[in-house]
């Protein structure tokens, strides 16, 4: 079961905050982040890498973009 | 002998309060303008202009109002002239904060004109860098992110746009900051 995280609507760097906290206390080995613009997109994906995670799907949305992340 | 500490300090602090702001026409001027000055001893400092006075510039050069003769004749010197010269500060001129410092408990961030940087404070790893919409942001944020504060490499030696150098402001606030012995 992965973790979802809404960052939707949030400008950064708080979308990549929540991220690497989810990340460090996250017991899942994936997790699901929502953002709504390109921008935070980027810098979630940019983060989680630098974190030694994977990017596992990145899907377009109406909403905005879902990014799955799953540890190496 | 008391006296003539007083007279000091008060002229000191009336001289820190008296600054006025300098408009240029576009970026590379400024920042050419803030080498030029600095290299010629003056306090200078940049600054983001008041809104209702841009020029199509977001950084203007504040200085002190009693080096303004110095300050235009060292630019002059070097071919570079104002769009305006604001020799007051009083009132509505005041020059907006070039830097926005937020504490997100493990992170912090500060934004320098329209460029962020944010570190994991345990670590000092930049965790982000964000804003601008220059085309080398993506490139700045590839090459800091992941990095320690104290192993990253400055922005000013890879960026090439305002945003680069609104980040290095950012990055040099940031490390005064959290590395302060």
């Amino acid at each position: 079961m992965s973790e979802t995280i809404d960052a939707r609507g949030l400008s950064c760097p708080e979308p990549v905050l929540l991220t690497l906290e989810a990340i460090k206390k996250s017991g899942s080995a994936e997790i699901e982040i929502l953002v709504d613009t390109d921008t935070s997109k980027e810098n979630v994906m940019r983060a989680a890498q630098s974190m030694g995670w994977q990017i596992l799907e990145v899907n377009e949305e109406s909403s905005g973009y879902k990014i799955k992340i799953g540890k190496e | 002998m008391k006296f003539f500490k007083n007279l000091f300090k008060n002229e000191k602090k009336e001289a820190s309060a008296d600054r006025g702001i300098l408009i240029f026409e576009n970026t590379s001027e400024v920042i050419k303008a803030e080498n030029i000055l600095k290299k010629h001893g003056f306090n200078v400092k940049v600054v983001g202009p008041p809104a209702h006075i841009r020029k199509g510039c977001d950084l203007a050069i504040e200085f002190l109002i009693v080096e303004a003769m110095g300050v235009l004749n060292a630019l002059e010197s070097r071919d570079i002239e104002p769009l305006e010269f604001l020799p007051s500060l009083g009132g509505n001129l005041k020059p907006v904060d070039l830097f926005h410092v937020k504490d997100y408990g493990n992170f912090l961030m500060v934004r320098a004109a329209n460029m962020k940087i944010t570190i994991q404070k345990s670590t000092l790893t930049i965790v982000n860098i964000s804003g601008g919409g220059c085309p080398d942001v993506p490139y700045l944020a590839a090459e800091l992110v992941g990095k320690r504060l104290d192993n990253a490499p400055e922005p000013r030696q890879l960026g090439h746009t305002l945003c680069g150098y609104a980040l290095q402001l950012a990055y040099d606030k940031i490390k005064q900051l959290c590395l302060q012995s």
